[in-house]
């Protein structure tokens, strides 16, 4: 989201403050005749040479975007737990050991493929019981923002073990939940409208009232056990050799990240607190540049490829999906939108149009926000005439996260107010925020927010 | 240049040991992040040069879990409707044999998913994407051309057909099943001009002895 290049283009319209006025040359001197006209390219040097502190300062200053992470996080969350849900009933036959795609074929296309699952560790009923379970669990306490790190991760580890267990039931809907659940695992998604930061800023109201008498604080019993718990599930699956060597690694660095980042937090606050808040707000920015170029590869690679058909081309691509059998719960909907030639046109022709430009639109806020609208309105509509409601979710969870700042601060505190959700008091800061200011800067600075003035006045939550 | 030798300032507090972490994890981050980035773009972009000559490396990183595919409805959305159909082999008590008529599968699917606001997975894709596996790893005539997949591709199908059949039907014994595809291509828009054929063709598939003989424990519904 906020990468040292992408500032060359949006960069220019922020206010910057960290840079003396004299770094900045008036490009458009009087045009008088007799003057040698200078060169565009005289101040390029110096830009790229802020552009590159500005992005660098930026990226290690903070976890961007964290409306936007913390909106890609509820709606996947969501998305993944309504699908589990609704398949309860169908749960058996899609992912059972006992469904048409049976262990025993799991078993040996999975030998081959070397996908993730924990559904293969057992052949039992109750495993698989236990498995969905955790996935609709994990699913809700990411939703939530409950132990945000620890939930994405067992999001992630449900979400591969039930599509990688069963690759021939998915759709494209299945395959966007599957690569941000890597992703999100990634971020810091809970830094905003979360049960983490709703707990945190209690702590910190209770830290205020009763000054330290010297006992460590932020104990965090639950977090511990929860800790010890999956320790001892993770050392299970280790000693009976569940775990390849990469997987092996990967959840024993994060367990062992998670103790580290406790007793950093309760021993050593200086220093080594900090360190650790940075690379971690690094690895956030890493990952959240990577869901935006996801979303603009989806979009790209799904516009590239209709713009080589030729159905798409006259004008008529439209019309074919109104008529299968499988994408048509409402025929009588589908066939008369079909039946109406010009509309047929324009949403053909308009749904490649906004696929081929969406990612350059990023560069225009205005321009971006318009089809943006416009993408979730074809997705919403997707979802309810082609039958498709999960996949439209989740393809509406990852526009999401190019939704402007403004927008996302007013429509929370808007739900919020309608849910009845108290506001979490803005005179505490989470830990791993700095302060409600830096949460606006990075929030409205990023790379889908050239111009913050334009946001809708909003009132810190 | 002076911008550049001023350190952010959070990292500007740090010891030095800290600042070289801090700026070995960016480094990291940012080549982790591009190269994840370069690679799925040559995963999904159309075939180039680029991700010819380093096919090998393109696959061995993006398989298997971060597969795409976004040809959504493209290059050209289907344009025909494909309904798996089967019938059944049933021995009754007495030891005869009869053959069942064709039963459309995909058309109980259909039917189940019409007004429904929320289909299943296993009404819209399951049959659907297990007729395309097999399909993908079969020629016309029947025979297999992806080795292990197409065994499995032939038993999953196979399977989801008993499945929905059960052990016992018309009162008998399910002993053997056939499949065929009933492709009917969707007629073109009627302000389309040249006439369209809409005439329904069939693939049909071998009898095939049923598979395990306790999986399935439902009727066909």
């Amino acid at each position: 989201m906020s990468t040292p290049g992408s500032h060359l283009a949006g960069g220019a319209h922020l206010p910057d403050r960290d840079v003396p006025p004299h770094a900045t040359p008036a490009p458009d001197a009087a045009p008088d005749a007799g003057e040698t006209v200078p060169s565009p390219f005289a101040s390029l040097g110096a830009g790229l040479d802020r552009a590159l502190s500005r992005g660098l300062r930026r990226v290690t200053a903070s976890a961007v975007a964290p409306y936007q992470s913390a909106i890609v996080r509820i709606g996947f969350g969501l998305t993944w737990m309504l699908f589990l849900l609704r398949e309860f009933p169908h749960r058996a036959e899609l992912y059972g050991p006992n469904g048409p795609w049976g262990f025993d074929l799991a078993k040996r296309l999975l030998a081959d493929n070397h996908a993730f699952t924990v559904l293969m560790w057992s052949d039992g009923r109750i495993w698989f019981e236990l498995v969905y379970a955790l996935a609709v669990v994990s699913a809700a306490t990411l939703m939530l923002g409950w132990r945000t790190r620890t939930s994405a991760l067992l999001f992630m580890v449900g979400v591969l073990s039930l599509q990688n267990r069963s690759i021939f039931v998915g759709d494209g809907g299945d395959n966007v939940i599957h690569l941000m659940a890597i992703y999100l695992a990634f971020t810091r998604c809970g830094q905003v409208w979360s049960l983490d930061r709703r707990f945190a800023a209690r702590r910190a109201a209770a830290r205020m009232e009763e000054p330290s008498d010297g006992t460590p604080r932020d104990a965090d019993p639950v977090g511990i056990a929860l800790w010890v718990v999956l320790g001892a599930a993770l050392f299970a699956a280790t000693a009976a050799g569940k775990l390849t060597t990469g997987w092996g690694i990967i959840f024993w660095l994060c367990w062992v990240g998670q103790a580290v980042w406790w007793a950093v937090r309760r021993y050593a606050p200086g220093e080594p607190r900090t360190l650790m808040t940075i690379m971690g707000d690094i690895v956030h920015n890493g990952a959240m540049l990577v869901i935006v170029a996801e979303v603009c590869l989806i979009y790209s690679t799904a516009g590239w490829y209709k713009i080589q058909g030729s159905r798409w081309e006259d004008g008529t691509a439209l019309y074919y999906p109104l008529h299968l059998d499988d994408f048509t719960p409402w025929p009588a909907l589908s066939h008369a939108l079909a039946g109406n030639d010009v509309m047929v046109m324009l949403i053909t022709y308009g749904t490649v149009i906004v696929q081929v430009a969406f990612p350059f639109t990023l560069f225009n806020r205005r321009v971006k926000n318009v089809l943006l609208v416009g993408m979730m309105i074809e997705h919403a509509s997707i979802a309810i005439v082609l039958g498709l409601p999960f996949f439209s979710l989740a393809m509406i969870a990852a526009d999401a996260v190019f939704l402007p700042t403004g927008f996302l601060r007013w429509a929370g505190q808007r739900i919020g107010r309608a849910l009845r959700i108290a506001p979490v008091r803005s005179a505490v800061v989470v830990p791993g925020q700095r302060s409600p200011q830096a949460v606006e800067t990075a929030g409205a600075g990023a790379v889908t927010e050239p111009s913050a003035g334009s946001a809708p006045p909003s009132t810190v939550t | 240049m002076d911008s550049l030798e001023e350190p952010p300032s959070r990292v500007a507090a740090l010891s030095l040991p800290s600042r070289i972490a801090v700026a070995v994890t960016l480094g990291a981050v940012a080549v982790a992040a591009a190269y994840h980035l370069a690679m799925v773009f040559l995963h999904v972009a159309p075939s180039n040069t680029l991700s010819k000559e380093h096919a090998t490396a393109v696959n061995d990183y993006i398989y298997p879990e971060f597969e795409q595919n976004w040809k959504l409805f493209a290059p050209d959305p289907l344009q025909q409707n494909i309904h798996v159909q089967a019938r059944a082999e049933v021995k009754s008590a007495s030891g005869g044999t009869r053959t069942t008529g064709w039963v459309d599968l995909t058309g109980m699917d259909i039917a189940a998913m019409r007004h429904d606001p929320i289909p299943s997975h296993s009404q819209q894709n399951e049959l659907r994407r297990a007729w395309s596996f097999y399909t993908d790893t079969h020629d016309n005539q029947e025979q297999p051309t992806a080795g292990d997949r197409s065994d499995l591709s032939r038993t999953y199908l196979l399977r989801i057909i008993e499945r929905r059949f059960g052990p016992r039907l018309n009162g008998g014994q399910v002993v053997r099943v056939q499949a065929r595809a009933a492709t009917s291509p969707v007629p073109q828009p009627r302000w389309v001009s040249g006439g369209s054929v809409t005439s329904t063709s069939y693939r049909q598939l071998p009898w095939w002895i049923v598979d395990t003989p306790s999986t399935g424990q439902e009727n066909a519904s």
